[in-house]
């Protein structure tokens, strides 16, 4: 564990384990302030008594999380935390935080750090310090509704100049889909899921690089598993949230994200699958839109919507109830929390209305509710949202490299049994 | 009041009467040993203790034994002044752990009123010591520091007159030389003023108090109530002003250790002490480095002296972490985008020093860890590469600084007395020795001491040395846990940094208790009493020099340096210096040394006073003679929890076991009594023994008593000495159980009856 322990002096022959050269360390105090502002000053109190990561219910045996984050973190060792996969393994039960002799909330401490991991693989890197900071957030919520207003604006004139045709057939009957047409919000949903898509590879393929290089540096022992296998793994302890459900201290958090997480999924199934429509080889002739209230596909998304809603419920009442002042919440904990509430509430309030016949009230929620969803999409890269993405692919990580298997001091990880060892190692290289 | 008159009180309470025959106990008085009057009373408290009174009054009684409860349970003081008391701890020693209504119970009674009385008849009481000359009561502080400026004031104030002695030529010390001092108030977060300036003013502006700068002591002679000063100059030791004091506080302080022998202080430029960063940050308000005179933007602090841990002092202290952090925040405080590094092997922050401690670490700029520093080296650029191992980063790390800052270890501005006294013997011997071996073996002695050449501060006149006896460390030796301040010359207390390294609070707290114990020492002395640990005792030491043959084993022997020596080697009794412990008495050979109420012939008659049945009662006689401070109070413990103890052990106080004669020993197994037992306190390093060495020269005579023993043809086994701290009385049966079946092996003794 501990490089420096090498072999006793006055031992014959050579030493078995190589004494690695000194890490140089420079503290990085912009970053320590940063860490200090978003997880209070306290965190750089840690006496690494090693109390939390003693009671982490999802920290490995081997070098434990977040003890050594802790001692990274006073040093101001940016570097060494942006490749430190551990930092997304914790789920921020806070059991840790709970029971820190210091106050030093290492799970709030790791979840900056997170953030900070977000903004410093962001692409393009200007848009990640906009979304970090609560300055900007007039002008990012106001991008997606001017260009939203200004399509809509303009949208005959673009029509005629595409040459679409109002859409006025006996399959699609309500006159919104004339203030909205069906191109255009389609046509936003791709643009803008494209740019996200894009930083997100960019992001994740600079984050899995820095952790690759991190553990070569480091002479980590080689990868256990292939990248295909870890990713399957990864998904299923996603799905099961099997990592989120050892939390003790957050245990209402497993239940509310659980909510959140499935509620988005369903959301995100029943809008690709109408978005896709015309080429969707699934969806047979008889596709009408709007959905019947009682089609499967709008019981689906309404069931999302309000499990969305009740998950996001529950997250705001314990944010508010135990919220620590100045900690424990954060800007980036409260934006993406309101964001989604906000596009679940316009998306239900556009539903009521639209049943009501409400117009033009229905016209003005359903274009908050586009312009909520679209900064929810385009955002996602640089909000706390991609701890999604980047969470996930820490976890593939962890599987790729055997993080949770037993290691013995120094040595490389024990292989698991099945499996052919030789194959793994080529498929990863 | 008869002076001789003897009274006898036997209390029936306690459950006294019902365990044992009380008529027959106030037989043994009346028929057996002569004394007209016993009486029985309910209590010897309370109501019954105002009725002994009574009859002390109306009898005009001069000396009274209470048998009833032990002495520590008794309220002596109610006595009228002259009147003599014994106790006999019925309750304790005998109804407490013994079996009622047994014939070996009440023959241990019977026993100890025997004794009792046998001593009684010998003690007289004791008149206090009065000097010819008046006892002055000024005291004498050595050292301007903090400590010494607080002493001094303390004791003004009290309405004492003073004489501060110090050395540089002006007030202060260390203190005016540091910046800012560390918090000492709530919330502990923000650095302080010293204070000094304003507590020189007051002193200085004292009318009870005369400074002397740019002063040592060039000698001190005299005893307690009695000190003669003669100052000296420091600067060319020319002899300045004489006067008398009564009481001295030696507060020199401390002297940084030169930190070359572990880390590259003086080789690598840019490497300097946290005294010289205090001094650069107080005197020029920045850091900059010496080298190229570069502001300073980091810092590396060194705590631990560098690899291995703890080879700098075995005593690492708060103070030095205090100070690194202290001294991080001159930097901080300077500058937003410094650094500060804190490499340590302990972070010592006691008490509210927490606070400061949690302030300091929460700075952005500060950064700490436990750490082995290997290596400190020069980069390309100018710059210093600080490389550490074992760190709490989980590696071996190096980091790159502008200034490398070392802790100043602390060393106790005091000399060893004794030392230097032996290295003037030796030098001596070197020179007159009868033979050429000892003149060698001299010569060898000499060069082993040679460090102590001149290193005496107080230069006291005394037989056993200049300067108070030093521990391991060179600290004063004062039995510092129980007794600070406390030094083995009476009459001097240390305080401060000589004492251990401590900062400005600490210094505070001990010159004000150093203060108190010097006040407390003139007014003790003046009224002819003991001070610490017998404070209040009136008895003192009478050498019946007629008989004296120079042996010098007393002048050696005595703890505290009590007697000087004319040139023959006759001991020159300095009463007032005395602490009444009795080591000269047990040192003696010719038993010429005696108090009024405690002497080597009061003891032997107690000894003697035992009735020791004959062989064939198969009943021994045990004799354990216990140190009254710890033993003797453990004796009272194991009867207050009821533990059964051997009913033919006769237990004897005594002031200490240095006291123990071996006399007693040989009169003991002369009277019959089968074994004896010593029991001291713990001696060695961590010693407890309240005169500092008295149960380990029982320890050294013990081979004196082997070779009497081999005369009589009696087993060494016969003699065990045995040490006990208070806590430990649950031990005392099984020491004794144990000591029982030893000496049934050997049989019993073949004195018995001759």
């Amino acid at each position: 564990m501990n490089k420096a322990e090498e072999a006793t002096p006055g031992e014959a022959g050579p030493a078995l384990v190589a004494v690695d050269a000194p890490t140089r360390i420079d503290p990085d105090l912009d970053f320590i302030r940063a860490i200090g502002d978003q997880a209070g000053d306290s965190f750089k109190l840690c006496f690494q008594c090693g109390t939390c990561s003693a009671t982490c219910e999802l920290s490995p045996e081997t070098d434990p999380f977040p003890r050594k984050e802790m001692a990274w973190a006073a040093w101001g060792r940016k570097d060494r935390l942006l490749s430190d996969v551990d930092v997304w393994l914790c789920h921020q039960c806070n059991d840790c935080s709970t029971h820190c002799p210091r106050g030093g909330r290492p799970g709030d401490v790791l979840a900056a750090v997170r953030m900070e991991c977000v903004e410093h693989y962001a692409f393009p890197r200007f848009l990640g310090r906009w979304v970090a900071r609560p300055v900007y957030l007039p002008l990012l919520l106001a991008i997606p509704a001017v260009l939203l207003a200004a399509a809509l604006l303009a949208r005959d004139g673009i029509a005629e100049a595409l040459g679409f045709t109002p859409n006025v057939g006996e399959r699609i009957i309500f006159s919104y889909s004339r203030t909205f047409p069906h191109w255009l919000v389609n046509g936003f949903f791709f643009f803008f899921s494209f740019l996200a898509s894009i930083a997100v590879v960019v992001g994740v393929v600079r984050f899995w690089r820095a952790l690759k290089a991190g553990d070569r540096q480091r002479g980590s022992p080689p990868p256990v598993k292939s990248v295909p296998a870890s990713i399957l793994s990864a998904v299923r302890a996603a799905f099961t949230h099997e990592r989120f459900a050892k939390c003790t201290t957050a245990r209402t958090r497993y239940v509310s994200h659980l909510a959140v997480f499935f509620g988005f999924l369903a959301l995100s199934v029943v809008a690709l699958w109408v978005i896709t429509c015309r080429i969707n080889p699934l969806i047979p002739d008889g596709f009408v839109y709007p959905f019947d209230f009682w089609s499967p596909w709008k019981i689906l998304a309404n069931l999302g919507g309000l499990a969305i809603l009740f998950g996001g419920a529950v997250m705001l009442s314990d944010r508010v109830r135990s919220g620590r002042p100045g900690g424990g919440s954060r800007y980036a904990d409260w934006s993406l929390l309101a964001l989604l509430l906000l596009v679940v509430l316009t998306g239900l309030l556009t539903e009521t209305l639209h049943y009501l016949r409400l117009e033009p009230h229905r016209h003005a929620t359903y274009f908050s509710h586009l312009a909520f969803v679209f900064a929810l999409l385009m955002y996602l890269p640089y909000s706390k949202f991609a701890h999604m993405v980047y969470r996930i692919t820490a976890m593939v990580y962890a599987e790729h490299i055997g993080r949770d298997l037993p290691r013995p001091p120094g040595g490389e990880p024990a292989r698991p049994p099945a499996g052919d060892p030789e194959a793994t190692e080529e498929e990863s290289s | 009041m008869e002076d001789d008159k003897i009274g006898v009180f036997v209390c029936t309470g306690y459950g006294i009467a019902d365990a044992l025959d009380v008529d027959a106990l106030c037989k043994v008085v009346t028929e057996e040993c002569g004394v007209g009057f016993c009486k029985t009373v309910e209590s010897c408290e309370g109501p019954g203790l105002a009725g002994i009174l009574e009859f002390v009054e109306s009898e005009e009684l001069g000396k009274v034994v209470v048998a009833g409860i032990s002495a520590r349970r008794f309220e002596g003081h109610v006595f009228p002044a002259g009147v003599v008391v014994e106790h006999v701890a019925l309750r304790e020693h005998v109804v407490w752990c013994q079996p009622p209504g047994e014939e070996d119970t009440q023959m241990l009674a019977e026993d100890y009123l025997r004794m009792a009385l046998a001593k009684i008849r010998k003690v007289s009481a004791p008149e206090p010591f009065h000097p010819e000359e008046e006892i002055d009561k000024s005291v004498l502080v050595v050292g301007g520091g903090i400590t010494g400026l607080t002493a001094a004031l303390e004791v003004a104030k009290t309405g004492y007159d003073v004489h501060l002695v110090e050395k540089a030529d002006r007030l202060g010390g260390w203190l005016a030389k540091q910046h800012r001092s560390v918090p000492t108030k709530p919330p502990y977060r923000d650095l302080e003023d010293t204070g000094v300036d304003a507590l020189v003013a007051e002193v200085e502006g004292h009318s009870r108090i005369q400074v002397h700068t740019s002063s040592v002591t060039g000698s001190i002679s005299g005893a307690p109530g009695l000190f003669d000063v003669t100052l000296a100059s420091a600067t060319n030791g020319e002899p300045g002003d004489s006067f008398r004091v009564g009481a001295i506080v030696q507060a020199t302080g401390w002297r940084p250790k030169d930190p070359r022998e572990t880390l590259p202080y003086g080789q690598v430029e840019d490497v300097v002490r946290s005294i010289d960063l205090e001094e650069m940050v107080k005197n020029r308000g920045t850091i900059t480095r010496p080298s190229d005179g570069k502001e300073v933007k980091s810092i590396a602090f060194l705590q631990n002296g560098g690899a291995p841990a703890q080879a700098d002092h075995s005593y690492c202290s708060s103070i030095c972490s205090l100070t690194a952090l202290k001294q991080a925040l001159y930097l901080r405080e300077g500058d937003t985008e410094a650094k500060a590094y804190i490499f340590y092997e302990f972070m010592k922050t006691p008490g509210h020093y927490e606070d400061f401690y949690r302030r300091v670490q929460e700075d952005p700029g500060v950064f700490l860890t436990r750490g082995d520093v290997t290596d400190v080296t020069r980069d390309d650029d100018g710059g210093l590469v600080v490389t550490a191992r074992h760190t709490m980063q989980g590696e071996d790390i190096q980091v790159k600084v502008d200034l490398v800052v070392l802790a100043t270890g602390m060393e106790p501005n005091a000399a060893d007395g004794e030392a230097i006294r032996a290295l003037a013997d030796a030098k001596r011997k070197a020179e007159t020795g009868d033979t050429e071996e000892q003149r060698q073996a001299a010569a060898e002695n000499v060069e082993a001491l040679r460090q102590h050449e001149g290193t005496a501060i107080l230069n006291l006149d005394y037989r056993q040395g200049p300067d108070l006896p030093a521990l391991a460390n060179g600290f004063p030796d004062s039995h510092f846990i129980c007794f600070p301040y406390e030094t083995r010359r009476t009459g001097i207390y240390a305080a401060g940094a000589v004492r251990q390294p401590m900062d400005g609070v600490g210094s505070r707290e001990d010159a004000t208790g150093a203060a108190l114990k010097a006040i407390q020492c003139v007014e003790m002395t003046a009224r002819g009493e003991a001070v610490h640990p017998r404070a209040g005792d009136e008895s003192y030491p009478e050498f019946f020099l007629q008989r004296c043959t120079q042996c010098k084993r007393c002048t050696e022997e005595c703890p505290f340096g009590v007697l000087n020596e004319d040139e023959k080697g006759t001991p020159l009794l300095q009463a007032t210096r005395c602490r009444r412990c009795g080591v000269c008495m047990g040192a003696c050979p010719e038993r010429i040394v005696s108090f009024k109420d405690y002497s080597v012939d009061i003891v032997a008659s107690m000894i003697k006073a035992v009735e020791v049945p004959d062989e064939d009662e198969e009943k021994p006689r045990i004799l354990a003679l216990l140190c009254e401070n710890d033993a003797y109070p453990a004796l009272d413990l194991v009867g207050q929890h009821r533990l059964r103890m051997n009913p033919f052990v006769r237990f004897i106080p005594v002031r200490c076991l240095g006291s123990v004669n071996s006399v007693w020993i040989t009169e003991a197994i002369s009277a019959g009594y089968d074994g004896v037992v010593l029991i001291g306190c713990k001696y060695g390093d961590d010693y407890q023994c309240h005169f500092i060495k008295g149960s380990e020269l029982a320890v050294a005579r013990g081979e004196n008593i082997r070779e009497k023993l081999q005369q009589m043809a009696m087993e060494n086994e016969r003699v065990e000495i045995h040490e006990l701290q208070i806590s430990d009385y649950e031990q005392l049966p099984k020491i004794f159980d144990d000591f029982a079946e030893v000496i049934e092996t050997y049989g019993m003794n073949p004195f018995k009856g001759m």
